[in-house]
C-alpha cells in the first residue's frame, strides 16, 4: 500500500493546476463557474483524504514498509536526491489529520467565499497549499520537505495579500514572507550541514546516522533546523508575523495559522527528535524559546479586543508550549498536543466570524484587579512589547540604508565608470540653475565688439586683447575662480557622504573590525 | 597707551558702540560711523604732523609681549613706509562712508563692517610683529566678505566666496614662509626688526622658496598677474564704497608686505628679480588691455588697478632707491586715484543704474561739477604731469631704466594703453549727442563734492608739490635700500 502515498499530494496539485490554468484561460471565471471550481478543489481533497486514511489504516495494520521511493530527482556526484515518502508513524497520522482539516476548510470556504471577487484564485492557492502541506509532512527527504515548506510559505504570502489592492494587506504579506525567509535560510543551512557531515538528505538517514556526529555537529544542524521551526511556528523573536497574517480571509487563516501550517515547525522538531536529543544545548534553547513565546502570547493576548487577534496570540502561546514540551523531551505529549490543538484551533478560527452571535449575553470575565491596574504592563502589552519596532530598528533600517548607499555607489561610481550616461547630470533641474545660466550667458555676450582699434596698431591691440580676454575669462575667472568653488563644493559633498557613512553604526563597526583585523 | 594703539582701537570701539547700540535708525548709524572714522582721520593727521621724517627708523614704538614662548608680541610702530598708508587708509575709509548714501539696507551692519575692516587694515600697517601682522591680515577678510556678500551686486555670493578662497589660499603660503623664516631667527621672536637679520643665517635656496611663498601670499592681494582672479569679480560686485576700500587700501596691504619681505630677504629678491620684472611688465600691459576692452565702467577700473599695481611691482623689482620710491609713491597715488575712480563710478551708477559706458553721453551738460572731477581723476590715472600719478610713474621709470634699460619700452606701452582707455572714457561720458534718458541727472551733492574735492585736491597738490610726500618716506627708503644693497653685495 506504500505507493498510494505519492497520490496524496498529487490530487490537490492537479486540482490547483486545473483551476489555475482554467482561470488563466478564462474558462473558470465569475460566479457561474464557482461550482466547477469548488467541485474540483473539494473532490481533490476528498480523494486525498481517502488515500491518507487508507494509508493510515495500512500503517496501523502494519502493512507499510516505512518508506517508498518514486525515483531519482537529482543526482550530481555524491549528491543524490530521491523523490521518496514516509509511509509509517507520526507523519502519516499527521497527514491524515491535516487532510481532514483541509477538507473542512475547503468545504467551509465554498460557502464563505461565495460571490467574492477572487473566488477562483482563492481555491487555486488553497489547493496548492494543501499539496504543499502534504509534501511537507510526507516527504522522506529534507529537500522535499523544504519544497513543501517553501510553497506553503508562498501560498500564505499570496493569501495574506488576497486583498492586494489594500496597502496594509500587501505590506503585511511582504513582511510575513520576509520574516519566514529568515527561517528558510536556517533550513537551507541545515540541509547544507547535513549533506556535508552525513552525506545524505533523507530524514531517516539523518536521524540514524546522527549518532556518529560529534555533539557540536549535531548542535549546529539542530540549531539551523530549530531556527527554521521558530520562524515557521512564530516563536520568538519571529512571533509578530502571526498577528500580521490575520489580514487574509478567515478560512485561509484557519487553514494556515490555526490548524495546519503553523504546526509544521513543531512537526520538524518531532521529526528531528533523534538529532535534537544529541544536542542538549539546543534542547534547552528550544525549551526557553518555547517558554518565552508562551508567556509572550499570553501577555499580549490579554489586551487583544478582536476575535482573530486573541485567537492568534493564543495560538502563539500554545505553540510555545509545544516547543517547551519538545525542549523538555516530552515528545509524545508534544505530538498529542499538536494534533489536539490543530483540531481545536481550526474549529475556533472557522467559527470566529459567528462567535459574536454565540457569546451574546455572556460577557468576558474581568481581570483580577491586581494585574489590571499595572499601567506599564498594559501599554507594553498593547504595543506587543515593541517587537516590530525593534525589528525595524535592528534589521529593516540598516538594510534600507545599505541599499541606499549601494544605490548611490551604483549611480555615482559604477555607472560613471562604465560610461552609462546619467541624463539628469548636465541638464537644468532647478529654476535657480536656469537663472544662473541666464546671468552667465548675459555676461558672456557682453559687447564683444566694444573695444575696437583702427589701423595696424589698433588691430594688433584688438587681437591681442581678444586673446588675453579669452585667457582671462576661460582660465582665470571661470577656470580657477568658478571651478575652485565648484570643486570645493563637490569635495564637500563627498566628504559629507563619507562622514555620514562613518557615523552609521554599522559602517563604524565594520571600520573598527577592519582596523582590528589589520592590527592583528 | 600710545597714539598708535589709540588709532588702532578707535574703529574697533566704534564698531562695538554701534553693535551695542539699540535700534536700527540708519541716520544714527551713519552719524556714529562717520564720527569715529573722522576721529581716526584726525588722529592720523596728528600722527603725520608729529612724525619726524628725518628719522629712518621706527617711531612711536609700542611693545607688549603676548606669548613669550613662541615669541609673538603686540608691537606697533610706523616708519616712512607705513605712515602714508596709515593716513591713506583713514582718509579713504572716511571718504567711503561719505559716499555711502546709496546704501539703505541694514545701515548699521554696513557701518560696523566698514569700521571693522578699517581696524584690520590699520592693524596691518601698524603691526611691527609678523604674527600680529598675520592676525590683522586675516581679520580684514571677515568684514570685507560680509560687505560684499550682503551689500553687493548680482553675483555677490560668488564674488565674496571667490575673494575669501583666493586670499586664504594665498595666506597659507605666506604663513608657511613665515614659519620657515622664523626658524632662523636667533632670538626666537617674530618681531619684524628681529627678522630683518635673518638672511644672514638662512641658506640661499631656502630664502628663495620662502620668498616665493611670500610672493604668492602677497601677490594674491596685490594682485600680481596670474593670481588676480578674485579682483575683477570682487571689485565689480562690491558696493562702490567697499570697492574704494578694496582698491584704495586693501590691495596696498599686499604691496606693503612685499616691500617688507624684500628688505627681509634681499638675496632671494635679487635672485628672482627677472621674474618680478616680467610679472610687473606683463601685468601692466595685461591689465591695461583688458581695461581697454571692458564696457562695464567698474570692470574697467578694476583691471586698471591690476595695471597700476604692476607699476608698484616694477618699482620693487628694480631694488634701487628711485624704483622703491616709485613703488611707495605709486601706492599712495593709486590709493587716491583708484579710490576716486570707484567713487565717481559709484555716484554715476547710483544715479543711472547702469555701468555700461555706452549708455552715457554728454554728461557734462547736466553734471558739470562731476565732469570736472572725473576728468581730473581719469587724467591722473593715465599719469598726466601735474598729478600724483605722474610723479610715481616717473620715479618707477627712472628706477627701471637704471636697472633694466630698454625693457622700459613695455612700461611706456602700458602708459599708452592707459591713456587710450582714459581718454576714451572721458570722451564717451561727457561728449557726444544728448541722450534723452541722460537728461535728468542730479549733479554732485555737498558731501560728495567734499569727498571728491579732498581726493582731487590731494591728487593735484601732491602732483604739483611732490617734495613733501617724497620727503616723508625718503629717509626710510634710503635706509632700506642701503640694507638691500649691503646684503646683495655680501651675497
Amino acid at each position: 500500500m506504500d505507493n498510494l502515498v505519492a497520490l496524496i499530494p498529487l490530487f490537490p496539485l492537479i486540482a490547483a493546476a486545473v483551476i489555475g490554468i482554467g482561470h488563466l484561460l478564462g474558462l473558470l471565471n465569475g460566479e457561474a463557474s464557482e461550482k466547477t471550481t469548488a467541485a474540483i478543489a473539494s473532490w481533490a481533497i476528498k480523494l486525498s483524504c481517502l488515500l491518507a486514511l487508507i494509508l493510515l489504516g495500512a500503517d496501523l495494520l502494519g502493512k507499510n514498509t516505512g518508506s517508498w521511493a518514486l525515483g531519482q530527482w537529482l543526482a550530481s556526484g555524491t549528491l543524490n536526491i530521491q523523490v521518496n515518502f514516509i509511509t509509517t508513524g507520526f507523519s502519516v497520522k499527521l497527514a491524515a489529520l491535516f487532510c481532514i482539516l483541509l477538507f473542512i476548510v475547503i468545504r467551509f470556504s465554498i460557502n464563505y467565499m461565495h460571490k467574492e471577487a477572487g473566488f477562483h484564485r482563492f481555491f487555486f492557492i488553497l489547493s496548492l497549499f494543501a499539496a504543499a502541506m502534504m509534501v511537507l509532512v510526507l516527504s522522506d527527504n529534507a529537500v522535499g520537505t523544504f519544497i513543501g515548506w517553501e510553497i506553503a510559505g508562498f501560498s500564505s504570502y499570496l493569501l495574506i495579500a488576497y486583498a492586494y489592492d489594500r496597502p496594509v494587506a500587501a505590506s503585511n504579506a511582504t513582511r510575513v514572507f520576509v520574516a519566514n525567509r529568515i527561517g528558510d535560510a536556517g533550513f537551507l543551512l541545515g540541509i547544507g550541514f547535513s549533506y556535508a557531515w552525513i552525506h545524505s538528505l533523507d530524514w531517516s538517514q539523518i536521524n540514524t546516522l546522527s549518532a556518529q556526529l560529534s555533539p557540536r555537529q549535531a548542535s549546529v544542524i539542530a540549531f539551523c533546523f530549530a531556527i527554521a521551526a521558530f520562524a515557521k511556528s512564530a516563536q520568538l523573536p519571529f512571533s509578530p508575523w502571526l498577528a500580521r497574517a490575520a489580514e487574509g480571509p478567515t478560512p485561509s487563516s484557519a487553514g494556515f495559522y490555526g490548524a495546519v501550517m503553523v504546526h509544521s515547525g513543531v512537526y520538524l522538531m518531532l521529526l528531528l527528535q533523534p538529532i535534537l536529543e544529541r544536542a542538549p544545548l539546543i534542547m534547552i534553547l528550544v525549551a526557553i524559546v518555547g517558554l518565552l513565546t508562551a508567556v509572550y502570547g499570553f501577555f499580549i493576548g490579554l489586551t487583544q479586543t478582536d476575535v482573530k487577534s486573541s485567537l492568534f496570540f493564543s495560538t502563539t502561546s500554545q505553540l510555545g508550549l509545544m516547543f517547551l514540551e519538545c525542549g523538555l523531551g516530552f515528545w509524545q505529549l508534544a505530538s498529542w498536543h499538536l494534533c489536539a490543538h490543530a483540531i481545536v484551533r481550526g474549529y475556533l478560527v472557522l467559527t470566529a466570524p459567528s462567535l459574536m452571535h454565540y457569546i451574546r449575553g455572556n460577557p468576558i470575565k474581568p481581570f483580577p484587579t491586581k494585574i489590571a491596574n499595572l499601567r506599564w504592563a498594559y501599554i507594553a502589552s498593547l504595543q506587543r512589547l515593541w517587537m516590530d519596532q525593534i525589528a525595524d530598528r535592528i534589521l529593516v533600517r540598516p538594510v534600507c540604508r545599505l541599499a541606499r548607499d549601494l544605490a548611490y555607489f551604483d549611480d555615482h561610481v559604477v555607472d560613471r565608470a562604465m560610461g552609462i550616461p546619467i541624463p539628469a547630470l548636465h541638464t537644468i533641474s532647478s529654476l535657480a540653475q536656469l537663472e544662473k545660466q541666464k546671468i552667465d550667458g548675459k555676461l558672456k555676450s557682453q559687447d564683444e565688439d566694444f573695444a575696437r582699434g583702427s589701423g595696424l596698431i589698433g588691430n594688433l591691440a584688438h587681437r591681442v586683447t581678444a586673446a588675453l580676454y579669452w585667457f582671462e575669462d576661460r582660465l582665470v575667472i571661470r577656470g580657477i575662480g568658478k571651478d575652485m568653488i565648484n570643486y570645493g563644493r563637490q569635495l564637500g559633498h563627498a566628504t559629507n557622504k563619507v562622514e555620514q557613512l562613518l557615523l552609521q553604526p554599522g559602517y563604524l563597526a565594520l571600520f573598527v573590525a577592519i582596523i582590528l583585523l589589520v592590527a592583528l | 597707551m600710545g597714539i598708535l594703539s589709540v588709532i588702532l582701537l578707535t574703529p574697533a570701539i566704534g564698531a562695538l558702540v554701534l553693535a551695542l547700540l539699540p535700534g536700527r535708525n540708519p541716520s544714527v548709524a551713519r552719524g556714529i560711523g562717520k564720527l569715529f572714522t573722522s576721529i581716526v582721520f584726525l588722529l592720523t593727521c596728528y600722527l603725520l604732523i608729529s612724525y619726524d621724517s628725518h628719522d629712518a627708523g621706527m617711531q612711536f614704538n609700542e611693545y607688549f609681549s603676548i606669548n613669550p614662548k613662541i615669541g609673538s608680541s603686540y608691537a606697533l610702530g610706523v616708519d616712512g613706509l607705513s605712515v602714508p598708508l596709515v593716513v591713506l587708509a583713514s582718509l579713504l575709509t572716511l571718504l567711503a562712508l561719505l559716499a555711502s548714501a546709496g546704501i539703505t539696507k541694514n545701515v548699521k551692519g554696513y557701518n560696523i563692517g566698514i569700521l571693522l575692516s578699517e581696524f584690520g587694515m590699520l592693524g596691518v600697517f601698524l603691526a611691527q610683529d609678523w604674527s600680529l601682522f598675520y592676525i590683522f591680515w586675516e581679520i580684514t577678510l571677515i568684514p570685507i566678505f560680509f560687505l560684499i556678500d550682503r551689500w553687493g551686486g548680482e553675483r555677490r555670493q560668488t564674488a565674496s566666496l571667490n575673494f575669501v578662497l583666493y586670499t586664504m589660499s594665498g595666506s597659507v603660503f605666506m604663513l608657511v614662509s613665515l614659519i620657515a623664516v622664523f626658524q632662523y631667527v636667533p632670538e626666537q621672536v617674530s618681531l619684524m626688526s628681529a627678522m630683518t637679520h635673518v638672511s644672514e643665517n638662512m641658506p640661499k635656496n631656502q630664502q628663495v622658496w620662502a620668498f616665493i611663498g611670500f610672493l604668492i601670499g602677497f601677490g594674491v592681494k596685490m594682485p600680481i598677474f596670474p593670481l588676480h582672479g578674485w579682483l575683477p569679480l570682487a571689485h565689480v560686485e562690491a558696493p562702490s564704497p567697499v570697492s574704494i576700500l578694496l582698491s584704495g587700501i586693501l590691495i596696498k596691504m599686499g604691496a606693503y608686505g612685499l616691500l617688507r619681505v624684500v628688505v627681509m630677504l634681499p638675496t632671494a629678491a635679487h635672485t628672482l628679480q627677472p621674474l618680478l620684472v616680467f610679472l610687473a611688465l606683463f601685468g601692466i600691459i595685461y591689465g591695461g588691455l583688458l581695461a581697454w576692452r571692458q564696457s562695464d565702467l567698474k570692470a574697467m577700473v578694476a583691471y586698471s588697478s591690476i595695471s597700476h599695481m604692476g607699476i608698484v611691482l616694477l618699482g620693487i623689482s628694480t631694488l634701487n632707491e628711485a624704483g622703491l620710491t616709485g613703488a611707495v609713491l605709486q601706492m599712495s597715488a593709486h590709493g587716491l586715484i583708484a579710490g576716486g575712480m570707484f567713487m565717481v563710478v559709484g555716484m554715476l551708477y547710483e544715479r543711472t543704474h547702469t555701468r555700461n559706458i555706452q549708455d552715457y553721453s554728454s554728461l557734462v551738460q547736466v553734471m558739470p561739477r562731476f565732469a570736472f572731477f572725473t576728468t581730473i581723476i581719469l587724467l591722473a590715472a593715465m599719469g598726466i604731469p601735474g598729478s600724483i600719478g605722474a610723479v610715481a610713474e616717473l620715479h618707477a621709470m627712472v628706477g627701471g631704466f637704471q636697472q633694466w634699460g630698454g625693457l622700459m619700452v613695455f612700461f611706456s606701452m602700458g602708459i599708452l594703453i592707459s591713456t587710450a582707455y582714459a581718454i576714451r572714457t572721458i570722451g564717451l561720458l561727457f561728449t557726444g549727442p544728448v541722450k534723452p534718458q541722460m537728461k535728468q541727472i542730479e549733479d554732485l551733492r555737498p558731501p560728495e563734492l567734499l569727498a571728491l574735492s579732498v581726493l582731487v585736491g590731494a591728487i593735484v597738490l601732491f602732483g604739483l608739490l611732490p617734495a613733501s610726500l617724497v620727503e616723508l618716506s625718503a629717509a626710510t627708503i634710503s635706509q632700506m635700500n642701503g640694507l638691500i644693497r649691503l646684503r646683495i653685495l655680501e651675497g
